[in-house]
């Protein structure tokens, strides 16, 4: 086998000469023993380094007759099979496998590397030193990242408010979308259209108007009328300055007791005396008398409460006769039923919302003991409550019918009256028909005066005859205003945990009923502190009792 | 000894950052808004105000540093100021959002801030620990002037080998190839050279050479060292060339040992160098993220 060697020769600056020399054998060999093929004088290169054999078809086998191994294009290796143009490196030589050629049958080029070149070689055989020289980088990174959280933070969210598809798009996609600048969650109340930030946030860079709450919030009552109470906080004041939403599921009301006592404090002197509401700063320190709502009647007879200072002797009228301490003695009551002990929940049961107690009801509650029976040969024929025409009309009925029946055993009675009916015997006469109703009219007055004065009516009610012959008896009307206290939100509901004598002291010993058993303000302070509750009670600002959105003339958008 | 950037000007900063800290505390626990505390009260815009300030500011000290020619302070000055500052920051910026997280772009901005924060910890640490270990490590001699001297030991190894034998020649030559001083970012911070695989790798061509010639010679034993294989060959040999090979281990020893110095130099410089690959490209983000806090917070006012 013939071998074309080129040797590339350098002489000075630039320029290169070259000399050609014929090797024959079936095996290139490279080393520094001077037997080889390729004599490289180099220490870099062992004795026998490496050996080229061509395998036909333009290939070559290179191969490693050391450990060290041989470094072809650039990588070291045992043994590969490279094509022409491959070089190998060995110390400062490169070798280049070319393609055969002429009447040769392999050929290489043997160069000298220059300064130069040795210089590069190495600079690219070497690793990185310093960070710096490796992939990782400052610059990329930091416009990577500013870009990407500009994007997606700000810019791709703020293109969806004005494009609202894009909202959509940015939803259903796991990217940032106008839901990652809530700063916080919305109270419970809005979640439902709180999806779409624009139902509050109108207009970008404005604050939320308060027409954005007045849709769906128009109907709620305002606080009083900035027209008439020359107030700034009460004028200026927009729905957000109090009730600030992204701050959780119970954000929205502002308990502060300033948001109240900021203006109430000295409510006459900063409304020009238009208010003459009491000031007040604080329910545990600076709070009036509480004011109740007394029963009383009109001149025409229409209930018209009053509105009272509450005092420990104040009385109140409900038209009722009623023994708060026989009904609760402690021993029992005899009733038809057997010994019974009553106690407040026998007649007092709360509402359904559970704020105020139900209207006492004589059915249910009274008629089981006082009955309204009327003649003691039917006990059990009983007249209605509460309406007097119909007490009239069934006492006429039920002795009339007695009358043309018959058979009333009682000794006053005519004898038309008492005898009784058989079957086949004639009918009345006309005249005995007129002489047996005439007496159950009298019988059914006679019944009517006895209940209504004597033993059922006047028990409970104070009564006044009729005024003529026609007239009917007259009952005092008996009512309570149903919510005592006008100006807060009392709730039993929130007091179960008390007994009701907690409250209501003196019910078991109150023998009559205008006694007033609703408590004043000190009772509630023994519980109940103002804002601040140094002394281990609750603390109870005034949205505990009142509300904001009080007023009976104002909505939040317009007048009533 | 010079002073430190954490006791500059007699610690001047760290009092200016303590007394921030005192007084944005001192206002948080007096500031009662009815509601949760958050950003959106007078105080949380003041110290929101502050913090948007402080971090704009500290990032400017990325542009101080290159100014060679300013004079507005020292570096150290600044840099003493940077890092105290920076460390009030964690606690203005937290007391700016009175403790409330979501995953909002708000808590972005905060997690970004703690992050860069925390890795400029990390920078502290580094700075204060591995120039005085670098200085020790590189004992008064250049990183350059250490390769030097290793290309020089690489020189005469091969001389010394080429004395002795073939095998020993071409044992040296692979060490040489395989003594890779510095590499990719795990490499620089692991302080590995290469050499304990070059060894490695020189064992097992043996191995599989020794078996390859059908057991000519003893086939070498797992765990054997590069010195015990210079010995095994050693024994073969005669005094002068037991006398070459001992100056060869030696020499190929002090090798290791610089290569050794050289790749924990290139380590401890990768260890103050690498946070900070994370420290900057993540105020940048924090920028970013900062941007939109402010501006969605007055977009959807």
């Amino acid at each position: 086998m013939r071998w074309l060697i080129r040797r590339v020769l350098r002489k000075g600056k630039g320029s290169v000469s070259y000399e050609e020399d014929i090797h024959y054998g079936e095996v290139l060999t490279i080393g520094r023993a001077s037997d080889q093929a390729i004599f490289l004088p180099d220490l870099r290169a062992a004795l026998r380094h490496a050996s080229v054999t061509p395998t036909g078809s333009g290939q070559y086998r290179v191969e490693s007759l050391i450990i060290a191994g041989i470094r072809v294009d650039g990588q070291i290796t045992y043994a590969t099979t490279v094509g022409a143009g491959a070089t190998i490196e060995i110390g400062t030589t490169r070798i280049t496998l070319l393609e055969a050629r002429q009447d040769y049958d392999a050929a290489v080029e043997v160069a000298p590397l220059d300064r130069s070149e040795q210089a590069a070689a190495s600079a690219r055989r070497a690793k990185p030193t310093s960070l710096s020289q490796t992939w990782l980088a400052k610059r990329w990174p930091s416009w990577i990242g500013f870009l990407a959280v500009l994007v997606f933070g700000l810019l791709l969210p703020m293109a969806s408010h004005v494009a609202a598809p894009l909202d959509k798009v940015l939803r259903a996609a796991p990217l940032p979308s106008l839901a990652s600048w809530s700063s916080g969650e919305l109270d419970a109340a809005h979640h439902f259209f709180g999806q779409d930030c624009r139902s509050c946030h109108e207009n970008a860079f404005l604050m939320v108007r308060d027409t954005a709450c007045t849709r769906c919030h128009a109907g709620t009552p305002a606080h009083a009328d900035p027209a008439r109470f020359n107030v700034p906080e009460l004028g200026d004041a927009r729905c957000a300055t109090c009730h600030k939403d992204h701050n959780g599921t119970r954000g929205m009301i502002d308990r502060d007791q300033r948001l109240c006592a900021d203006c109430h404090a000295d409510l006459s002197v900063r409304t020009q005396k238009a208010s003459s509401l009491p000031d007040i700063r604080d329910f545990g320190r600076d709070h009036p008398q509480f004011h109740v709502n007394l029963p009383a009647w009109g001149n025409d007879g229409t209930f018209t409460p009053k509105v009272t200072p509450w005092n420990a002797t104040l009385k109140e009228n409900s038209g009722l006769k009623f023994d708060h301490a026989v009904h609760l003695k402690a021993d029992g009551l005899n009733t038809p039923k057997g010994r019974k002990t009553l106690t407040c929940a026998s007649c007092h049961t709360p509402e359904p919302g559970g704020a105020a107690m139900k209207p006492i009801a004589f059915e249910t509650m009274c008629r089981e003991c006082h009955a309204l029976g009327f003649d003691t040969l039917a006990p059990d024929r009983q007249v209605p409550h509460a309406n007097v025409g119909a007490v009239v009309y069934t006492l006429d009925e039920f002795y009339a019918r007695r009358a043309l029946e018959g058979g009333y055993e009682d000794a006053r009675a005519p004898t038309i009256v008492r005898e009784r009916r058989r079957p086949g015997s004639p009918p009345l006469s006309r005249q005995e028909q007129v002489e047996a109703l005439a007496w159950a009219r009298d019988r059914a007055r006679e019944a009517a005066r006895t209940l209504f004065t004597g033993k059922a009516c006047v028990t409970c009610h104070s009564i006044a005859p009729p005024s003529g012959p026609e007239g009917d008896w007259r009952i005092a009307p008996v009512r309570v205003a149903g919510a005592w206290y006008t100006g807060a939100g009392f709730t039993h509901a929130r007091h179960t945990t008390m007994a009701c004598a907690d409250c209501h002291a003196g019910a078991e010993r109150s023998k009559a009923s205008n006694d007033l058993l609703i408590p004043g303000i000190e009772n509630c302070r023994q519980c109940h502190a103002g804002g601040e509750a140094p002394d281990g009670k609750l603390a109870s600002t005034c949205i505990a009792c009142h509300r904001y959105h009080q007023s009976d003339m104002l909505t939040l958008d317009r007048r009533r | 000894m010079h002073a430190s950037f954490l006791t500059h000007a007699r610690s001047r900063y760290l009092w200016i950052a303590l007394a921030l800290c005192v007084a944005s505390i001192t206002a948080y626990v007096w500031h009662d808004p009815g509601i949760a505390p958050n950003g959106g009260t007078w105080l949380g815009y003041t110290l929101g105000t502050i913090g948007a300030l402080l971090i704009v500011w500290l990032m400017l000290f990325g542009v101080r540093k290159r100014s060679y020619a300013s004079t507005l302070g020292s570096t150290l000055g600044w840099l003493s100021a940077h890092v105290y500052l920076g460390t009030a920051l964690i606690l203005i910026a937290l007391l700016h959002s009175g403790f409330q997280f979501g995953w909002n772009l708000h808590t972005l901005a905060l997690v970004l801030m703690l992050a860069v924060i925390f890795s400029g910890f990390f920078g502290v640490y580094a700075y204060l620990r591995y120039p005085t270990l670098m200085t020790r490590n590189r004992d008064s001699a250049t990183r350059d002037a250490m390769l030097e001297e290793v290309a020089e030991i690489d020189q005469n190894a091969l001389a010394l080998a080429d004395g002795i034998a073939p095998e020993i020649h071409a044992v040296v030559l692979r060490s040489i190839q395989n003594t890779r001083l510095g590499g990719g970012v795990w490499t620089q911070l692991r302080a590995r050279d290469g050499s304990d695989l070059a060894i490695a790798k020189v064992r097992q061509a043996i191995a599989e050479r020794a078996t390859q010639s059908g057991g000519a010679g003893k086939p070498l034993q797992a765990g054997q060292t590069l010195v015990a294989m210079v010995d095994f060959l050693a024994g073969q040999t005669d005094d002068r060339q037991t006398e070459a090979l001992r100056k060869l281990i030696d020499m190929l020893s002090r090798k290791r040992a610089l290569a050794t110095r050289v790749a924990r130099d290139i380590q401890y410089q990768a260890v103050m160098e690498i946070w900070l690959y994370v420290h900057v490209p993540l105020s940048f983000s924090l920028l970013a993220a900062l941007l939109g806090h402010i501006v969605v917070v007055f977009f959807y006012w």
